[in-house]
């Protein structure tokens, strides 16, 4: 097989997750393939206990693996890559995508998932994201439908998602819990400079990290700068903080960048707009980016230990 | 050690510095430039004094300490067309020459070095003798990181477009106003940039860099006093480094540079602290 065979799977219980993924790993391991499990930890656990010999298995944990979509692209495509480059014919993975069962935010990860249909393409690849129906949002599954090619059942049928590609939108990025707050500072038309002034000025009383701090005002002005270099005016520039955490949101009226990986893998040269949002997406620990009543927004937070 | 930063004052500088003086009206940069070389006869160097138009002795007699000075030759009065040698187009290596000549000289006199003033506006009013002014500029500049000449580099806001001022302000460890977002200039082994470097000013950086050469293999820069640059600003630096077949260096205590140079994944680039 070659190209990317992308699969979900619902499930309701641990025995239907084993029953889809067991025969899926076993499948690989009989073959001599490549095959990776990056599970969060539950299913790991479940999935060691059953395999009955797991040592060719390799195991990616998957909060590393998962901790942001651009990371994780970036590190699968170095991956399927080396695979693919030492001669395997077809690649397995099985992965926990995270959502807000998982307590993260869903936006940048559904992006995701359409991305990786291009993303993966080059590489003999069959990727399995099952999805535990208990905990999973359904503005998440309504997404999952419509990024996934395939679907696995518990019956061990491999089918065509009839959801696949029906092009509606992905769902509308939430808001953050800090923007409930009066924004500290609002700008209309800022320039970048006068935006990183205000960002450093606002986190400077923050326990931020030096890093962290850097990263704020970087995203800020860069999304300020595309804002302006290719949305439509007015851009508006809002941010909030608590004492560890800063959220920046800009909005202006356009309809945002067309291609899907936008932000989500590094783009050539020409197109070096889309470098900015990548860096970003490999900076910050939420980015979201969507239309909604008010205009395209793209939204950060950097800092704190969650962010809902 | 070199003076870099924006002032509003003229006094107080070193042997070596190099400040750029944009001037709204002349009588502004006389005074400016008076001070500037009184200064210098303080620090014991030769003074001289470049201007454009007649009489220019008594464009000094303001100020008692320079007018003595010019009676007993301690500050040369001089017509920007003799001490350049053009009423238009420098030749950025001759003039070069020129005032390490003329601070050899002072040298010799018995002067610690020479010092100059100088409304340099009639050099830089087209397009081809403004590129060629910034080449000079950044060669005096680098002259001057080593020897004990510095100047003032005065230049008529009036005669000139802002992206004029901002390329010649770019180029001076050392200016009196916001005219550009980030400076350029040279130390011993390459250049420092201060300031800021984004989207607004990625031309300017690039114009900026023209007028530089890498050494011995290197380009190094001295990031120390940038506050920001994005990455657009870092490949241009890369891509000037690779385009002269050199490796770029570059020195920064924060951590967010090498992070977005391995992000970006300029393995070629080295990065010290």
């Amino acid at each position: 097989m070659t190209g990317f065979y992308h699969e979900t799977a619902f499930y309701d219980s641990d025995d239907d997750f084993l029953t889809i993924a067991v025969p899926f790993v076993e499948g690989g391991l009989r073959a001599g393939q490549p095959t990776l499990i990056a599970c969060a930890e539950k299913n790991t656990t479940l999935l060691r206990e059953a395999l009955a010999d797991d040592s060719a298995v390799t195991y990616l944990p998957g909060a590393d693996q998962y901790a942001r979509p651009a990371d994780a692209i970036a590190s699968y495509r170095d991956i399927f890559g080396g695979l693919a480059k030492d001669g395997a014919t077809q690649i397995r993975t099985v992965g926990d995508v995270p959502h807000p069962g998982f307590g993260v935010p869903w936006d940048w990860w559904g992006r995701y998932e359409n991305a990786v249909n291009q993303a993966y393409a080059e590489f003999p690849l069959w990727g399995l994201c099952p999805n535990d129906t208990r905990i999973t949002p359904a503005e998440v599954l309504a997404d999952v439908a419509r990024t996934h090619e395939y679907v696995a059942t518990t019956a061990g049928d491999h089918l065509p998602n009839p959801g696949f590609g029906t092009g509606l939108p992905l769902s509308v990025p939430v808001p953050d819990v800090l923007e409930q707050g009066t924004p500290l500072v609002v700008l209309v038309d800022p320039t970048p400079a006068a935006v990183r002034e205000a960002v450093s000025a606002s986190i400077r009383g923050t326990r931020l990290s030096e890093d962290d701090a850097h990263d704020a005002v970087y995203a800020a002005s860069e999304i300020v700068t595309n804002g302006l270099s290719h949305g439509v005016a007015p851009v508006r520039f809002r941010l909030w903080a608590d004492d560890s955490r800063v959220v920046v949101a800009v909005t202006d009226q356009g309809p945002g960048p067309a291609d899907p990986m936008a932000g989500l893998m590094p783009t050539t040269a020409t197109r070096s707009a889309g470098l900015g949002l990548w860096i970003l997406h490999r900076t910050c620990d939420y980015v979201s980016m969507g239309r909604d009543e008010d205009g395209f927004t793209v939204r950060v937070s950097v800092g704190g230990s969650g962010h809902t | 050690m070199r003076t870099s930063g924006v002032t509003d004052v003229v006094v107080g500088l070193n042997p070596n510095d190099h400040l750029c003086w944009p001037f709204d009206d002349f009588a502004e940069f006389r005074a400016r430039a008076a001070e500037f070389l009184a200064d210098g006869l303080q620090l014991g160097q030769r003074a001289c004094y470049v201007a454009r138009g007649d009489d220019l002795a008594t464009h000094l007699e303001a100020e008692p300490v320079l007018a003595e000075a010019v009676r007993d030759g301690r500050v040369d009065v001089v017509s920007l067309e003799s001490r350049y040698r053009t009423s238009t187009t420098v030749t950025p290596e001759e003039q070069v020459e020129a005032y390490a000549e003329a601070t050899r000289a002072a040298v010799r006199d018995g002067f610690t070095g020479l010092r100059v003033a100088a409304d340099a506006t009639a050099l830089v009013l087209s397009p081809g003798s403004l590129d060629a002014f910034c080449r000079y500029e950044h060669l005096i500049d680098r002259y001057m990181t080593t020897e004990p000449f510095s100047a003032m580099c005065a230049y008529h806001r009036a005669e000139l477009s802002e992206p004029a001022i901002a390329r010649l302000s770019s180029l001076h460890p050392v200016n009196n106003a916001r005219c550009a977002p980030f400076r350029l200039h040279a130390t011993e082994d390459g250049i420092a940039l201060h300031g800021e470097v984004d989207g607004v000013s990625r031309e300017l950086l690039s114009l900026a860099l023209r007028n530089t050469a890498p050494n011995q293999g290197a380009l190094r820069v001295d990031a120390t006093g940038l506050r920001f640059i994005d990455h657009h600003g870092l490949l241009a630096l890369h891509g000037y480094a690779r385009a002269n077949a050199a490796t770029l260096v570059l020195r920064s205590q924060r951590s967010s540079l090498a992070r977005l140079v391995s992000l970006l994944e300029l393995d070629d680039v080295e990065c010290v602290r």
